[in-house]
């Protein structure tokens, strides 16, 4: 006898709908090709749950993931930014962003899963390639400048860093990376003042620097590029600071690619490099603090390598 | 005791006499026991002593934020009290609080502070999310966070999003706000912004207030008033009252959000909890304090878009990596 399956599976899913919409358990019915039973219907979707979950499986397989995250950065607006960033790569295929808060969760989750490409910090990137294979391809841009650096600003009492002892410091970076950047702001010989700060983590760079004004922090660490914002902001607040210490440059956040998926995640890379050149795209970077993407240049890749 | 302990064991088992080596088992063990894993302090430079958390509500989002954020920068806790939304044993809570014996209880909310401040006596207090801290009673080992940010810092990010934003309109109750109304003048001029201002004495005057502030002002500023928010109705009156006019309100709570405002500036809850834990490490260490209570020192940005769209307001497009939540 010829069996279709394809008009089983449509009887059976308009016997579920109706019985749904009546309220009614369905009973035994005659229209079903064979005489199908209620126990057929629930054998019938027994039979299907594995390929529910065989096909979202599949599904997720093929999505790529941009896993991000950045210490330098205190990012606390999760469900706006990726909520953003999927509208907009949506446009584009099958993407969507995934932003870390912890560094160890986004090495065990972000890392193991290994379906998407990385968005981090040229700090953490360098840490991170000793233990995973990852190619650097882009670099993020702010004001045409490929790199930053960090300003340790305090109250104009404060004369230099070893003064510093015992002190808040007020920073939108996490501790790891704001301790690290302290300590090399004042050298080897430094780890009792290190130890001895306290760092007050605030949610962006603005909230730092105003905090020191406002006495709540005896000092901020920010980039260079909030420090002379406040200067267009607020002069009042601004001339409360003095700088105390300048770190050494270091490239902005990078994009880097598991190396077994350079192919896979070509043209999500194609769509990451044009993002700074359209509006809606470029809105989206700012919320990341910068403005676009560029391809590293080989020095800048040599720099990423030390 | 420890020891004691060991050579029962051992004793019982017919080993100590036989192998005699109970001294070497105890050394490797206290050598075992010294190489375990500790946990890091956040704060490098330890404090000794305990912490009583005190929280008036978990259920309460923005206490739960302030508590997480107090637990992330300190490990010297000793007991945590959720005091919850029911009738409270007020006997239990002053027995708990005799028996962990805490060095500093923190306070979330004004419900905790208040049984604190009865059945502390002499120990320090910490406490954050308070609204009006001023109102409550305050003992000489008081020190908190106040939930309510100062005007220099609402201003400053005011200009930071929108730099062509230069009149602000603001209606307010002499009753309530006059010196605070003083401040938001000072502290407007630092940013280059002038404050337009209409005090009431009674919520009917909001209209016409507005009326007149309006027409002068590329923005009002919802202030922090009883009066002015006393009946939610007549908020949501304001706020289409502005729409009308085309001009946006700047708000502090997210409550607003839904009525329409452009941009809210609140204190970010979980820095609060970051903040009082620093407080209590100081007290810890017996840090001398300058300062009883500190300013919010991180903020909570929510921006409407849509808002900022339709008023074709200006916006600096770079202070979007300062925005925590986005309306569209």
């Amino acid at each position: 006898m010829h069996f279709d399956f394809r008009l089983y599976c449509r009887a059976m899913l308009l016997r579920t709908a109706q019985s749904l919409s009546t309220g009614y358990f369905p009973g035994k019915c005659t229209h079903l090709p064979n005489g199908a039973s209620t126990v057929t219907l629930l054998l019938f979707f027994l039979i299907l749950l594995p390929c529910f979950f065989f096909s979202f499986s599949a599904f997720a397989g093929n999505k790529l993931t941009i896993y991000f995250y950045n210490p330098e950065i205190n990012i606390n607006n999760f469900a706006s930014l990726k909520k953003e960033f999927d509208t907009y790569l949506s446009a584009y295929g099958d993407y969507q962003l995934q932003p870390f808060s912890e560094r160890e969760i986004f090495e065990k989750v972000a890392v193991s899963k290994n379906d998407g490409i990385f968005i981090i910090s040229s700090w953490h990137y360098k840490k991170l390639k000793e233990t995973t294979p990852i190619e650097p391809v882009l670099v993020a841009v702010s004001k045409n400048k490929s790199t930053c650096r960090k300003i340790l600003s305090a109250k104009k009492n404060i004369n230099n860093l070893t003064s510093l002892k015992n002190s808040n410091i007020a920073s939108a970076s996490s501790e790891d990376y704001t301790r690290n950047i302290i300590k090399q702001m004042l050298g080897d010989t430094s780890d009792g003042i290190v130890r001895s700060v306290k760092v007050l983590s605030v949610p962006k760079d603005i909230d730092a620097l105003m905090s020191v004004g406002f006495g709540v922090a005896e000092a901020a660490l920010t980039t260079e590029n909030s420090f002379s914002k406040l200067a267009a902001i607020n002069q009042k607040q601004y001339e409360m600071l003095k700088q105390l210490s300048v770190s050494e440059e270091t490239l902005l956040p990078i994009v880097a690619v598991p190396k077994y998926l350079i192919n896979e995640c070509e043209q999500l890379l194609k769509v990451l490099e044009k993002m700074g050149m359209t509006p809606d795209g470029k809105n989206r970077l700012n919320m990341l603090g910068f403005e676009g993407w560029k391809v590293l240049s080989e020095q800048e890749k040599i720099i990423l390598g030390k | 005791m420890i020891t004691q302990a060991l050579k029962i064991i051992l004793m019982r088992k017919g080993m100590i006499y036989q192998c005699r080596i109970f001294y070497p088992i105890l050394a490797v063990l206290i050598s075992l026991l010294l190489q375990l894993p500790r946990s890091e302090p956040l704060f490098a430079e330890t404090a000794s002593g305990k912490v009583l958390i005190l929280n008036s509500d978990m259920s309460v989002s923005n206490y739960a934020l302030a508590h997480t954020g107090f637990k992330t920068k300190t490990a010297a806790i000793s007991g945590e009290i959720d005091l919850g939304s029911k009738w409270v044993d007020e006997s239990n809570v002053r027995k708990t609080i005799h028996n962990a014996n805490p060095d500093v209880i923190y306070c979330i909310g004004s419900k905790a502070y208040l049984l604190a401040y009865e059945f502390a006596g002499n120990k320090n207090i910490v406490f954050s999310s308070i609204i009006n801290w001023r109102r409550l009673p305050m003992g000489k080992n008081t020190y908190g966070v106040s939930v309510e940010l100062l005007p220099s810092m609402q201003l400053t990010l005011y200009r930071y999003f929108f730099p062509e934003i230069n009149k602000i309109g603001v209606v307010y109750s002499k009753d309530y706000n006059k010196e605070w109304l003083e401040t938001v003048i000072k502290s407007a001029k630092d940013v280059g912004i002038t404050i337009f201002k209409k005090s009431i004495s009674k919520q009917e005057g909001v209209e016409s207030a507005l009326k007149d502030l309006l027409p002068k002002v590329d923005a009002i500023w919802l202030a922090p008033d009883p009066i002015v928010i006393s009946k939610i109705e007549s908020v949501g009156e304001m706020f289409k009252q502005c729409d009308s006019a085309g001009k946006p309100v700047f708000a502090y709570n997210e409550a607003f959000a839904d009525l329409g405002a452009t941009l809210i500036i609140s204190a970010d809850i979980t820095t609060m909890g970051g903040q009082a834990a620093g407080i209590a490490l100081d007290l810890l260490s017996e840090q001398k304090r300058d300062d009883k209570v500190q300013t919010p020192a991180g903020t909570n940005v929510i921006l409407n878009l849509k808002q900022v769209e339709k008023y074709k307001i200006k916006l600096n497009e770079e202070a979007l990596d300062s925005v925590n939540q986005i309306i569209k």
